[in-house]
């Protein structure tokens, strides 16, 4: 260091074109990046073993359990319900909050993006982190509660692409939900446990027109729409085990009519994205995001 | 409270301001930040003085249009900073705060910065091996972030500001906890830079660092504007009081016993704590030039110098009565 040659760079007259692009790309670039060193990945990959693990306990302990019945209670009720949101809060808390707290801030606001432009881009490395998250543990989950069964294949890769499909855009819209909460409130983590407890766990599961509200339930009707979760009775006979479990009154509406159908379903949790993440870029914009100065400790 | 030293540089009048503050307020609540301050930023090396707490911080990121002013205008090169990002590819800033992304190597986080500064990859490479060389980084260009010394690290955060080739440069307290080749190689870059035609506003809270960069000095003490103007007039005050300085070494008590053997050196004591001296000198010019010849003569490894500032406190008090 002590020898080290100091030249500093020549004057250019022609200092090197730049673009937003590529701007643009470098910050999806390092935040994913970002993702792969911290430990967060981590600690989702052991809580999605989570239900792969039980699958095979399940499976282990209890092998006369269906594995319709198997595959609907840990992919469809304990996955969205728990994981889900878990992943999405722990990742969309940090978009803004992480760097601000590593100081690293700034050499981001001191590139020529805009303040909106860098919430967007790094929603959507949290977008891209969580989606393989979710679509490699689920595609990990089926494979633990159909390997061996006598179910086709076929099926089996059918049924957990659209799980994962449907899991993927549930968890999209959480992290949009997330990531908005996570510049309105300071306390992010906290507020969004409890909306996750309260909104997504308790409204959702009531038969009520409230549960309209949340992401799980237009998350549910997606999943009953295009598959089906009829399980062979002990006893003979069938079980639509879906709609008992999401209070869907098949009985007087067999078709659903009175809930939205999948593509408005669809469009509600794609509309959620976008707006939430429009509000929060715009929030961006007006906001400034301090970092603790040696000055200001 | 804002005394125009008699003599002042001499400024061409009609160049355009680099940097404009008109009537600009900050306030964090009921803190005040910055207090109605209106100043202007020519071309070359501006230093930026002021104790801990002065404002310093909040001026630069006021510039380089981190924080909105509460109150007035910024302007950088005629445009107003707040919000408008195409302006970063014209301003790089060197933060003070000592922080990166600790897992890159130090040519990783250049190149990042300058991809996030939108150059193409092949131009981005480029200017990553260029910058990294022009701070004397090149050695140590591959090895993480978190193994570097405060004054490789400092070197690198500088070259994150030099590698989209802004002309327009805020160097927030560059020299800070550096060891004596590393702050002499620090302020050949920005001298240098200045020279290249390149605006440079270095903030320092050591009159000395400062004097060596360049004779236009702009104090500043508790948000508000007290002077601008020539170093040289401020330099008379300062030397009225005994100039602080606070070595760190390993070997702090030969370190000690050395200093002891200088005539300008007027009081030592020894801060077993923090493993360094403190010296009291009225030629601090002398003392620091005497620096480097202890490491390179004697093997006597300076791990950091730093002033405290209370001779400047004392000068800015002055001023602010005056």
């Amino acid at each position: 260091m002590a020898n080290a040659t100091l030249t500093t760079p020549t004057a250019r007259q022609d200092v090197p074109p730049m673009s937003r692009a590529s701007a643009f790309w470098a910050l999806y670039a390092l935040t994913l990046r970002q993702h792969v060193h911290g430990k967060r990945w981590l600690v989702m990959a052991l809580l999605f073993l989570l239900p792969v693990g039980l699958a095979v306990i399940v499976r282990w302990t209890a092998p006369n359990v269906p594995p319709e019945a198997l595959e609907f209670t840990l992919a469809m009720m304990f996955v969205p319900q728990a994981l889900l949101p878990i992943v999405a809060l722990l990742y969309a808390s940090g978009i803004v909050h992480d760097e601000q707290e590593e100081q690293t801030i700034t050499y981001l606001l001191l590139r020529p993006i805009p303040k909106w432009a860098i919430y967007t881009i790094k929603l959507l490395a949290v977008m891209t982190t969580t989606a393989v998250l979710v679509a490699v543990f689920t595609v990990l989950t089926y494979l633990a509660i159909y390997v061996g069964t006598q179910v086709p294949a076929g099926e089996v890769a059918a049924r957990s692409l659209k799980t994962a499909s449907i899991q993927v855009l549930a968890v999209i819209t959480y992290c949009s939900v997330f990531g908005l909460m996570s510049l309105l409130t300071k306390r992010v983590l906290i507020v969004g446990i409890l909306y996750t407890a309260i909104v997504e766990s308790l409204l959702a599961n009531l038969p009520f027109s409230i549960r309209w509200i949340t992401v799980i339930y237009y998350t549910r009707l997606i999943a009953y729409r295009t598959m089906s979760f009829t399980v062979p009775r002990f006893n003979g006979g069938s079980q639509d085990i879906a709609a008992d479990a999401w209070q869907l009154d098949t009985a007087s509406d067999p078709g659903l009519a009175e809930h939205p159908q999948l593509v408005t379903c669809i469009a509600v949790l794609v509309l959620t994205s976008l707006v939430c993440t429009a509000i929060a870029g715009w929030l961006c914009m007006q906001r400034e995001f301090h970092v603790k100065t040696p000055e200001k400790e | 409270m804002h005394p125009e030293l008699p003599n002042q540089v001499a400024r061409p009048a009609e160049v355009t301001p680099v940097v404009a503050f008109h009537d600009v307020s900050k306030w964090y609540g009921n803190v005040i930040g910055i207090n109605k301050l209106t100043l202007t930023v020519r071309a070359g090396v501006t230093g930026l003085l002021g104790p801990n707490g002065a404002g310093k911080s909040t001026l630069l990121q006021l510039a380089t249009g981190q924080l909105k002013p509460s109150q007035g205008a910024v302007r950088v090169r005629g445009q107003s900073v707040w919000n408008n990002s195409t302006l970063n590819r014209r301003i790089g800033l060197c933060p003070e705060q000592d922080a990166f992304y600790e897992w890159m190597t130090g040519w990783d986080f250049v190149h990042t910065c300058a991809r996030l500064s939108g150059l193409a990859r092949g131009d981005a490479r480029a200017a990553a091996e260029r910058t990294v060389d022009a701070v004397g980084m090149t050695r140590h260009k591959d090895l993480a972030i978190r193994g570097y010394s405060k004054g490789m690290r400092q070197r690198i955060k500088l070259a994150q500001a030099l590698v989209h080739e802004p002309d327009v440069l805020f160097l927030d307290e560059p020299l800070t906890g550096t060891d004596p080749v590393a702050r002499r190689d620090l302020m050949d870059i920005i001298q240098r830079l200045g020279g290249e035609g390149k605006s440079v506003l270095v903030s320092s809270h050591v009159l000395h660092e400062v004097e060596s960069l360049t004779p236009s000095i702009v104090l500043l003490s508790r948000g508000r504007l007290v002077a601008e103007g020539n170093v040289r007039q401020i330099r008379d005050l300062i030397d009225e009081h005994p100039h602080q300085i606070v070595l760190h070494a390993g070997d702090y008590r030969r370190l000690a016993a050395r200093l002891l053997a200088f005539d300008d050196v007027e009081g030592i004591r020894v801060l077993s704590g923090e493993q360094g001296v403190m010296v009291e000198t009225r030629a601090p010019d002398a003392f620091y030039g005497r620096l480097p010849t202890l490491y390179l003569d004697e093997g006597l490894e300076i791990k950091a110098v730093y002033s405290d500032d209370d001779n400047l406190e004392a000068v800015f008090k002055y001023l602010v009565r005056k």
